[in-house]
């Protein structure tokens, strides 16, 4: 669509509030033999009922759940069709009913999302949110041709199997019609990586250089290899409840105040120009300069307009006025540097074709105005994609629970993984952190998620 | 009695235990409706389609082809576009996935076309590509893919 009617951008609402109450991980890595999926996802909610300092036994929790929901991105992966009613049995749930999500990169944040609409209508009152996600049963090359079928098949995907290249032809546009500096875009994975040095469960942990970051191998020009995503194998698990039951759980619930969704084309190349979608913090002003030079097209390559329709419902539905001065801590999907930045404008931290002046002000780190991917994010800890925006706002939760230290600073934890607490281990929880935002994303912008969390 | 099959899964680890697990069979794809574009380009065409209803405001050219029209819904008419581009952006694949039919190496570029609301994806066969530059289109007609690679760009 091109023009937005009132209806269309009618803003979300929630019947209930809804509350994120407990979460739980397993350790992410490239090749998990040791552990089938179902264990993984056994593990990951063992970690929810039974450290989240719940006031109920695992078995009390167990016989309030009356609705579930499962979070896996590609059933070819896994070679199981139905992969859901496997883990959905195996945990133990039969027959309760339950729906599993599917929406590419963003299935974590849309299985929150699922599951929020069923507290918020009545529907259920207390909802595990299960995602995983098996990458390791085929060699890399094939498991990049396996996401580019994430592609549109007839028309882009024989165009390199591989998914990276789609984001560097929007790398390569970027750069054109804004001129950051490649050091600005190595930065980010300077970041994440390095966050993802003080977190038990990441796979892709390592303190870089931004020399290092440019001079890696190169995976679709511009992009090197530490640049992108890591391909994880993996569980996150989540626990939604409504008021009552969120209060019975902990003394510590999370208000999960707003969850909003959007989409656009499945191909990039069909992204007609259009009007900027305006968020809370911006006017007509604020682009009035806009297209000069060579930018002639909204959304064009450059930006995604699923992030900022989710951005601007999300925001609306949680009343966020500016979103670096509201928020306290961040979770984006870098799946790419170059996403990256695109995202810090879709979602309104910089005017369009500023993005760069979110890092290169020092707002994106810990201790920053709006310190992001402490996780480490999908470059540095995580790419399991059903997890992925589980993973995120498990990570969320925790941090806003004042809980960040127990669930990556235990000694105890890193050899569960077969680690070594690092000895220059960083202590990043967020003081006094009362709202977080989780960005959940699909193909090259096809579907986005914003989930806004508050303590109440 | 019923012998015991003679396919057997290779044993790749013992602990824990990982088989092999084979895949040999192909998929039958029907391009439908847009099975025509990729016939055009046999005939050095480039066929795009465009929104016949009076009252729909996209009057410009769809490429890749659609039928309907995502406005309205209409069916949509076949027209040929041009075949002059100008590059919108591209990358070079260094590592591309499995099934990739062309080398690695390859620039894979986006590319605008007047009178196109869309900037189709398709690889440079010749050159080194640049943002604006103008190229022509080519046609693999020799020893056809049945693929979108079967149109690729030259520089002017």
């Amino acid at each position: 669509m091109i023009k937005l009617s009132r209806e269309n951008l009618r803003i979300p609402k929630f019947e209930k509030p809804v509350y994120v109450v407990a979460g739980g991980l397993t350790d992410y890595r490239k090749r998990y033999p040791e552990k089938n999926s179902c264990q993984l996802c056994t593990e990951a909610i063992r970690m929810a009922v039974e450290q989240n300092d719940l006031k109920v036994s695992p078995d009390e929790l167990r016989s309030m759940v009356n609705w579930c929901v499962y979070s896996q991105f590609a059933d070819h992966f896994g070679d199981q069709l139905l992969a859901a009613a496997k883990i959905h049995d195996y945990l133990g749930f039969d027959p309760l009913g339950n729906i599993e999500v599917k929406t590419g990169g963003a299935t974590g944040g849309s299985a929150v999302l699922s599951a929020a609409q069923a507290v918020a209508s009545g529907y259920a009152n207390c909802v595990p949110v299960v995602g995983w996600e098996r990458m390791d049963e085929v060699s890399t090359k094939v498991g990049n041709s396996y996401i580019a079928s994430a592609a549109c098949k007839d028309f882009e995907s024989e165009l390199g199997w591989m998914y990276a290249s789609y984001y560097a032809l929007m790398a390569q546009r970027y750069q054109f019609e804004n001129n950051v500096p490649r050091e600005t875009l190595a930065q980010i994975a300077v970041k994440n990586h390095e966050y993802a040095c003080y977190s038990p469960y990441a796979q892709s942990p390592g303190k870089y250089s931004i020399e290092e970051v440019l001079k890696n191998d190169i995976v679709s020009h511009p992009l090197s290899f530490l640049e992108c995503c890591t391909m994880s194998v993996g569980s996150a698990v989540l626990f939604l409840a409504d008021e009552e039951t969120a209060y019975k759980l902990t003394d510590q619930p999370i208000l999960l105040k707003a969850i909003c969704g959007g989409s656009h084309t499945l191909r990039t190349a069909d992204r007609r120009h259009m009007p900027i979608l305006l968020l809370p913090n911006e006017t007509e002003e604020t682009y009035k300069d806009y297209f000069t030079g060579d930018r002639a097209d909204w959304p064009g390559f450059s930006s995604f307009l699923a992030s900022r329709m989710a951005a601007y419902l999300a925001y609306n539905m949680a009343g966020i006025k500016d979103p670096v001065e509201d928020f306290d801590l961040l979770e984006t999907h870098d799946a790419f540097t170059i996403s990256d930045i695109q995202t810090y404008e879709d979602i309104g931290l910089r005017p369009y074709g500023r993005g760069r002046e979110f890092i290169e002000s020092g707002d994106a780190y810990f201790e920053g105005r709006l310190p992001t991917n402490l996780s480490g994010g999908l470059i540095g800890t995580m790419h399991a994609v059903g997890a992925t925006g589980i993973f995120q706002i498990v990570e969320l939760l925790w941090q806003l629970q004042n809980k960040w230290e127990k669930f990556h600073a235990d000694p105890e934890l890193w050899h569960r993984y077969g680690k070594n607490k690092p000895s220059d281990f960083r202590n990043l929880q967020v003081e006094n952190a009362r709202r977080a935002c989780a960005i959940s994303h699909a193909g090259t912008g096809s579907h986005v998620t914003c989930a806004i969390l508050e303590k109440p | 009695m019923i012998d015991w099959p003679t396919a057997t899964l290779e044993v790749k680890d013992r602990d824990p235990l990982v088989v092999q697990n084979p895949k040999t069979w192909s998929h039958s794809h029907s391009y439908g409706g847009w099975g025509k574009f990729f016939l055009g380009l046999q005939e050095k065409k480039i066929l795009a389609t465009r929104c016949v209803n009076p009252s729909c405001a996209e009057k410009r050219l769809w490429l890749p082809p659609r039928c309907e029209c995502p406005d309205c819904w209409s069916e949509m008419e076949w027209l040929e576009a041009p075949q002059e581009a100008r590059i919108y952006t591209w990358s070079v694949v260094k590592y591309p996935g499995e099934l990739f039919k062309l080398p690695s190496d390859t620039p894979l570029i986006s590319v605008e076309i007047e009178g196109v609301c869309t900037k189709l994806l398709s690889w440079l066969k010749d050159g080194e590509p640049k943002i604006g530059m103008p190229v022509n289109a080519v046609f693999n007609t020799g020893r056809p893919t049945n693929t979108i690679l079967d149109l690729a760009w030259v520089p002017k």
